[in-house]
């Protein structure tokens, strides 16, 4: 066998800084980070629907999609949610304290062969963050397609991140955006109900629109049959799984299912290439 | 690139010694208690050669159980240097088996796009010299997954012997073998057609030795598994033997699950890598609480998918069971080794 090359390191993480953090919901913030250093700063690009391996150091390693579109350079924005020991450290911490970063890392949304065609996306919770990458990237160049409709439902009004970015996204006339939630809460004068009663209220149709969602398992299962039921092709629902990836380069084969990796050939799926994994 | 000599041998530890002058030497050691397991040698007196194959694989030495994989320092910020092992090995008498998993890892792990740096460093700095076998040892298979007796040229080792009786032929498949060659080339000299010859021959007469007719193993398992055309009940009912000890994965010469951790003290932490099991529960466990493989059926379906499937045949480029036979020795609940389920797949039937 030859030598193989063992350089660049794919497990070494570099430095990166917290430079802002916004609250979302009780339980969820959006980090702001920035290399420690400039030339890989500048040099660090991603696609949408890609992720990190976000270290922090003594606790390790865990996978989060990118929030921010690669449009808006300058920094890039994660949004977590505290569950566990790496997240709540995660949340404990403030500007100027640096974490490592992995990536970017795994596939990402079809956006270059979407050009022109409609888009929908369906996003649940904190299914949103990794969705909003793409919607910014495509609102960066929004004359490169069709209808943008996006739809949007979390349990309750609290449980909305992004709040005041919403609202300028309610504003915009370029585009057809609406807000449901599970349980309504004082104060909410909007819809009520599981994403999908907005089907009907948005006008959903099949014609030559891509179907994009992030959400949790349940609401994905339904949703895509849904979508299939209205006549959308099986490629033309695309999504993202979850699994515990912890290499997130195809190695350690904690994310697999059957021979796939999500980490490495996905984490972006389409509804046709979900239904050929065999596990 | 090949090439063939003869070692008489009576000579063989005269070699070793002169390859002990560059590298670590890792051969099999027989311990009390009658093991035999490969470990670093101090004196080539140390070695036996007469051997079945050790319960270990040599696989630690290439992918170690806890691999330190980084070091961090916290000073004032994190400052972060990867930890390299450039030792540099000699693998001396591993079995054609053990040579075809480091030719499965070269393809898992190895992969030109993704190459794991720390595998390939310890892989440019090992060398391998291989023992054919003469003999089936008594749980392998290797004529079924087509990794021995013998190994042909291109078949992952640096140099191969072949016990011949009075002398040992010396097979030389690459840079590296020569290179173990020019360590002592006195001791070598050419060898004859007869030689090769005879090779064939003892080729042909082990794989008459083998207990059962192994080649059963795979062709029917591995279609059914590929298309997943295995009944339910069969896998849980095959599961009910398992007690997910791990001892099948730990021991299996291409098992390459791995978890990631960190421990810190006083602001410098080390970030390593240690070996996972896909019969333990908590390698899917997401987060959430949430488990795909919830159940030990489950868990075994994976292990038998990822040994012998097509589909993972085609993603790694060669089959993952290379035929050791060391799931048979060591699964508690006497049942679980790949030949056992591979057969109870192809028989639809568990008794």
């Amino acid at each position: 066998m030859e030598v193989m090359e063992r350089r660049p390191n794919i497990y070494l993480p570099q430095i990166a800084r917290i430079t802002g953090v916004r609250d979302e919901t009780p339980d969820t913030k959006t980090f702001v980070f920035r290399f420690r250093d400039d030339e890989t700063h500048a040099a660090f690009t991603w696609r949408p629907g890609q992720f990190v391996e976000l270290s922090v150091f003594g606790l390790g390693e865990a996978p989060f999609g990118f929030a921010s579109s690669p449009t808006r350079k300058g920094s890039f924005e994660i949004t977590i949610r505290a569950v566990g020991a790496l997240t709540r450290a995660l949340h404990a911490m403030g500007p100027g304290d640096e974490v490592g970063i992995r990536g970017p890392l795994g596939n990402s949304f079809p956006y270059d062969e979407v050009q022109r065609r409609n888009i929908l996306f369906i996003a649940g919770g904190i299914g949103l963050p990794p969705l909003r990458s793409l919607i910014q990237n495509m609102f960066d160049e929004r004359d490169k397609f069709g209808d943008i409709t996006i739809l949007y439902g979390a349990r309750t009004p609290t449980d909305l991140v992004y709040k005041s970015e919403l609202k300028e996204w309610e504003q915009r006339s370029d585009i057809k955006f609406m807000v449901t939630v599970d349980r309504s809460e004082p104060g909410w004068q909007g819809n009520v109900g599981m994403v999908p009663t907005l089907f009907p209220k948005a006008g959903v149709k099949p014609d030559g629109t891509v179907a994009y969602m992030c959400g949790p398992p349940v609401m994905i299962r339904f949703v895509i049959q849904d979508l299939v039921s209205m006549g959308f092709a099986d490629e033309d629902i695309i999504s993202t799984l979850e699994r515990h990836m912890k290499c997130g380069v195809g190695k350690c084969n904690h994310c697999c299912i059957g021979h796939k990796y999500v980490c490495r050939d996905g984490p972006v799926f389409s509804y046709k290439q979900m239904k050929g994994l065999l596990e | 690139m090949s090439r063939a000599l003869r070692l008489e041998k009576s000579r063989w530890r005269e070699w070793v010694a002169a390859l002990q002058k560059a590298s670590t030497v890792i051969a099999p050691v027989r311990l009390h208690g009658d093991d035999v397991a490969f470990e670093r040698i101090t004196s080539p007196d140390q070695i036996t050669l007469d051997f079945d194959n050790p319960q270990d694989s040599p696989k630690r030495f290439l992918f170690p159980q806890v691999e330190p994989m980084l070091r961090y320092h916290r000073n004032g910020g994190y400052d972060v240097e990867p930890l390299y092992d450039e030792e540099k090995r000699v693998l001396f008498a591993i079995r054609c088996c053990d040579v075809s998993a480091v030719r499965f890892f070269d393809l898992a792990l190895g992969v030109p796009d993704l190459p794991d740096s720390y595998y390939a460093t310890r892989r440019a700095h090992t060398a391998f010299i291989a023992l054919g076998c003469n003999a089936p040892c008594r749980e392998c298979f290797c004529v079924c997954a087509n990794t021995g007796p013998f190994l042909p040229s291109g078949g992952g080792f640096d140099v191969q012997l072949t016990d011949l009786g009075d002398y040992f032929l010396v097979e030389v498949d690459t840079s590296k073998g020569e290179e173990l060659i020019g360590a002592a080339p006195d001791l070598f000299t050419s060898a004859s057609k007869d030689d090769l010859a005879e090779r064939a021959a003892l080729d042909k007469a082990a794989e008459q030795r083998f207990p059962r007719d192994p080649r059963l193993y795979f062709s029917a398992s591995s279609r059914k598994v590929s298309v997943d055309s295995v009944e339910e009940d069969l896998w849980r009912r095959m599961a009910e033997w398992c007690v997910a000890c791990g001892g099948c994965t730990n021991i299996c010469p291409t098992c390459y699950c791995f978890n990631v951790t960190d421990a810190q003290a006083n602001g410098v932490g080390v970030r390593s890598r240690r070996w996972d099991s896909c019969q333990y529960p908590g390698l899917t466990r997401e987060a959430s609480g949430h488990n795909p493989r919830p159940e030990q059926l489950h868990r075994l379906k994976r292990r038998m998918f990822h040994k012998i499937s097509y589909q993972y045949g085609a993603r790694d480029g060669m089959q993952g069971c290379v035929g050791c036979g060391r799931c048979v020795r060591v699964c508690p609940g006497i049942r679980l080794g790949i030949p056992e389920v591979g057969e109870a797949i192809r028989r639809a039937e568990w008794k």
